[in-house]
């Protein structure tokens, strides 16, 4: 491996806490790599822990034609000081010209003070990455007003260009036995003293996880009618292991806790599904659920607007078809 | 306790529109209010004061019009309020919105104990500010944190992390971010905004009162640059399918199955 | 020339707003349908200085301007007219005299719990008799020795059914002599002073209205606001503000009609297209829509002037008449636009209807304020 070939790379942070933040991981190894093809520049993935070798292998059977390592027992906890020190070291030693990470906790926590103390740009939870045709600058696409507005950000004369991804945008590439890579595994160099110690940490319980996090969101408005049918909703919510939300008109007629509003002036949610039950489908609502993966909506009006962005409607009443549907399912999970 | 509390003046969402054929925001008729997590970071900073004593002093970044935001800090109950606002601060990404507020920062006595921000603005929703306030000034960062104990020199603070409840434990001077489920955001008495704007004192920060240079700050400060602004493809309306109950929730079940929710029916059974 | 809120009253309407969409829209359909005043939220609102707007911070009001006053009165009622009425009337026609005429002592005896919502006030002049034509008064107060004694009925009391404080016209004499009308502040639990049964009301059913009457009321000298026979001047002084604070809930109760019907008027579809789409609803949203803008102004240009301390007599009623009127049309409408649904109570729009009328009556009829804005036009 030529050292020309692993400076001015693309490189991709290996998050790997749990398993979610360790396919956000592969996704961006795949769309990296898509990115590498182009400006003919090679995929690094970089992890640092205490062991990460398992972690190094995964990567190139997902597409890293390199992996930058650090083993060390000062790395083995999640550390925005240690992170920082020992990725700004190897990012000022090899130069990379993108460098990327999910935007997940970690990701959004730790890579605005590396980006800062390399003193370059940076774009938050990217839902799209291109190349620009005439400069081969990364095009970052990054969300603004709650996804209502897209911003094509490029950062032309600092490096590397820093980006965290949105997870779920891209596709991980199959897992290969048979890809060829190379793992190294650079000095590490002094690590800082750690500043912020960890005294408990726990998973995180069904009653702790957000509305925003939640995989199955169902969403009941106004339309249903009265506050017994609103309460279905969570009995379905609890059979598909997801969560309720509320449109405003909603929460004001008392349904719903003002902490389940989504929408505008509540929370912005992007779970792989969504049931809305009674939603007309005012803007100020689909604003804030229109980044689920699918939508299904019920509702009585053929014509209710809520309908031109669902991927199934459902043309009944709920009073009907709750019920068949809870009944359905409860035979089944 | 002596904190800062970093706001930002940001649109009201629920007033804002979309101009979908210029592809802007439509500036007109929206109103501007102190980001909701900024909001939060306020309300925290003022719990903690009640607590431990000190002061909380705001400062914000931004046009004139700012004031506004600042004001409504001290109505709720902040004791400072330092506007950094100078022609040139416009167009500044977080790298160089971090710079300013740093070095804002740094010139306010006594140098705080605690810095407190939004975990994300509802605009841009970066939530770079924070760490990269942290990152100048050499603190440690805790971000996200929706509890925040005082144990001495030290803070015990806890937040949901990737699936992880942590409780860690930072020393002081620090910088924190916060989330929703802090503390509550109390509504405000009347008389409290009306003391507000007419008995109360913003001070104004510029550039050279920061001993700031022009290519440190604002659109010549940055490092990123807007391209373009488009709004996403609209969604496409999929399938809407009319008929008794039981065939509806056939659809729906048979969705389910195909979205891995639901297990494929036993055909056994 | 201002035309333009200021930043302070700015962040006051939006301030009010969303407490208002929080905690008083829902409020205001368990009103209608129960006539229950909602204590703990009026305990919210005392704890927010809604009841001590224009009164100074060392009585434990919010000491604002009179714009801001109206904001404030203009937001409640767009969300819950009922409670915008109890808002305004207690404010406009209660606190705000005890202040301007009381003295130290009645400030601390009675200015103190209003400002700060402790205590509910009326301002009762109306009787079974006497309405329009305030010089039929047939409540009278006799002097004896170092109290007064009164006697007399009260109609229609805004706050009636929750007050702790009323402000009562009578006629005073001594000795024989008629000495004019005075104003009497008289607490609900003293003796003498009877409640009436609440009034089934066609709107505004939140507010307990009442009569009230007086049997042999014995009521001290130091609870005579002003001077003995100075009730004119109350009055007419305390009149003003209260048309403005009507003028400010009519305005609100015809934003939020106009609000629910722009918004029923996009959801809505016939023929294909959403009814908004079509020119006559597209007139009638257009009319509504400059006559509240107008009304906004003329209120606001009262307040202000109000404000400054010059005469506003024919603005202020200008304001009223102007704004109740529209309030009504805009209610009526939006029922129009609603169509049949509008005629249900699955939509507020009724309500508003039902609400709205009354603005036109109380506080000074509509043909009452044309003949104060005439005698105005007329002068001099």
């Amino acid at each position: 491996m030529k050292k020309n070939r692993l400076s001015d790379s693309i490189w991709v942070f290996g998050d790997y806490r749990n398993y979610f933040q360790n396919r956000v991981t592969l996704q961006l190894i795949a769309k990296g790599k898509e990115l590498a093809k182009e400006l003919d520049k090679q995929l690094i993935a970089v992890v640092l822990g205490d062991q990460v070798h398992q972690y190094a292998m995964e990567y190139v059977a997902h597409g890293a034609d390199v992996v930058v390592a650090g083993e060390d027992p000062g790395l083995m906890e999640y550390q925005v000081d240690t992170y920082t020190a020992v990725l700004a070291r190897w990012v000022e030693a090899f130069k990379p010209q993108i460098l990327l990470a999910g935007a997940t906790s970690f990701g959004r926590e730790f890579f605005p003070r590396l980006a800062k103390r390399l003193h370059t740009g940076l774009s938050a939870d990217c839902v799209a990455l291109d190349v620009e045709k005439d400069t081969g600058l990364l095009v970052q696409t990054t969300p603004s007003f709650g996804g209502e507005l897209l911003a094509e950000v490029v950062t032309p004369d600092h490096k590397p260009q820093m980006a965290t991804v949105h997870p779920g945008i891209f596709r991980e590439l199959p897992h290969d036995p048979d890809a060829f890579g190379c793992i190294i595994y650079p000095e590490i160099g002094p690590l800082p003293e750690i500043r912020v110690k960890r005294m408990r940490t726990r998973p995180q319980q069904t009653h702790d996880i957000r509305l925003e996090d939640a995989a199955v969101v169902v969403a009941g408005g106004i339309g249903l009618g009265s506050k017994e049918l609103f309460g279905m909703l969570s009995e379905l919510a609890d059979l598909l292991g997801g969560d309720v939300g509320a449109t405003r008109p909603a929460v004001y007629a008392g349904w719903a806790e003002e902490e389940r509003l989504l929408g505008q002036t509540g929370k912005n949610v992007r779970p792989k599904l969504l049931i809305s039950v009674g939603t007309s489908g005012a803007l100020q609502y689909t604003t804030g659920i229109q980044g689920a993966e699918t939508i299904i909506a019920i509702n009585r009006d053929p014509n209710a607007p809520f309908f031109k962005i669902a991927d199934l409607g459902l043309v009944g009443d709920a009073v009907t078809v709750l019920p068949l549907l809870l009944d359905a399912l409860r035979k089944r999970v | 306790m002596e904190i800062v509390v970093c706001i930002k003046q940001v649109p009201d969402v629920p007033t804002v529109r979309m101009d979908r054929e210029r592809m802007t925001i439509i500036r007109e008729g929206v109103e501007s209010v102190i980001n909701p997590l900024d909001y939060i970071a306020l309300e925290a900073a003022l719990e903690l004061r009640q607590k431990a004593g000190g002061h909380v002093c705001i400062i914000t970044m931004g046009p004139v019009q700012s004031e506004v935001a600042l004001r409504e800090a001290l109505a709720v109950g902040a004791d400072q309020a330092i506007l950094l606002t100078d022609p040139d601060f416009a167009g500044a990404d977080t790298l160089a919105t971090s710079h300013v507020l740093a070095r804002a920062i740094q010139k306010i006595e006594p140098f705080p104990d605690l810095i407190l921000c939004g975990m994300q603005t509802t605009d841009s929703d970066t939530g770079h500010v924070g760490p990269q306030i942290a990152e100048e000034l050499g603190l440690p960062q805790v971000c996200g944190v929706n509890e925040i104990h005082r144990e001495g020199k030290f803070l015990v603070v806890k937040r949901l992390s990737d699936g992880f409840v942590d409780t860690v434990k930072v020393t002081l001077p620090t910088l924190l971010t916060v989330t929703k489920g802090l503390c509550p955001v109390r509504d405000l008495p009347l008389g409290a905004l009306e003391a507000a704007f007419s008995t109360k004192d913003v001070l104004e920060w510029n550039m050279t009162d920061l001993d700031l240079k022009k290519e440190e700050v604002g659109f010549a400060g940055s490092a990123t640059q807007v391209r373009r602004l488009r709004t996403p493809p609209p969604r496409g309306s999929g399938d809407i399918i009319e008929g008794p109950p039981d065939v509806l929730v056939g659809h729906l079940l048979r969705r389910l199955e195909a979205l891995s929710i639901l297990d494929e029916e036993d055909e056994k059974k | 020339m201002r035309l333009e809120p200021t930043m302070k009253q700015a962040v006051i309407r939006r301030s009010v707003r969303k407490f208002s969409e929080r905690r008083l829209i829902a409020a205001a359909v368990e009103m209608d349908k129960t006539e229950q005043f909602p204590w703990d939220i009026a305990e919210e609102m005392a704890g927010l200085q809604y009841f001590g707007l224009e009164i100074p911070a060392t009585y434990g009001g919010a000491g604002l301007d009179s714009v801001s006053t109206a904001i404030v009165i203009e937001e409640i009622s767009k969300a819950n007219a009922a409670m915008g009425l109890c808002i305004s009337v207690h404010n406009g026609v209660a606190a705000s005299p005890v202040y301007l005429f009381g003295n130290a002592e009645q400030h601390r005896r009675f200015l103190n719990p209003l400002a700060q919502g402790k205590k509910i006030g009326t301002f009762c002049l109306t009787e079974p008799n006497a309405g329009s034509d305030a010089s039929a008064l047939e409540t009278n107060a006799i002097r004896d020795g170092g109290d007064y004694i009164l006697n007399g009925n009260k109609v229609f009391v805004t706050n009636g059914g929750i007050s702790g404080i009323n402000l009562i016209f009578a006629k005073t004499r001594a000795d024989g002599k008629d000495l004019g009308f005075s104003v009497f502040i008289v607490e609900s639990e003293r003796e003498g002073l009877e409640k009436g049964p609440i009034e089934d009301l066609m709107g505004m059913r939140g507010n307990p209205v009442c009569p009230l009457s007086l049997r042999d009321c014995r009521i001290p000298l130091e609870n005579r606001l002003g001077d003995e026979g100075g009730g004119l001047k109350i009055a007419l002084s305390t009149l003003g503000g209260g048309r403005l604070g009507i003028a400010a809930q009519a305005l609100g109760i015809a934003q939020a009609s106009l609000d629910a019907s722009i918004k029923y008027a996009k959801e809505r579809r016939q023929f294909g297209k959403a009814i908004c789409d079509f020119g006559a609803i597209q007139d009638l949203l257009a009319e509504v829509g400059t006559r509240i803008e107008a009304s906004r102004l003329l209120t606001h240009r009262a307040c202000d002037l109000r404000e400054k301390g010059k005469k506003y007599t024919m603005e202020s009623a200008m304001a009223k008449v102007y704004a109740s009127e529209i309030a009504v049309e805009a209610t009526r409408v939006g029922v129009q636009i609603h169509g049949g649904y509008g005629y249900t109570k699955a939509y507020p729009i009724e309500r508003f209807y039902r609400d709205a009328k009354v603005c036109e009556i109380y506080e000074g009829t509509s043909e009452i304020q044309r003949v104060v804005i005439a005698r105005e036009l007329l002068k001099g």
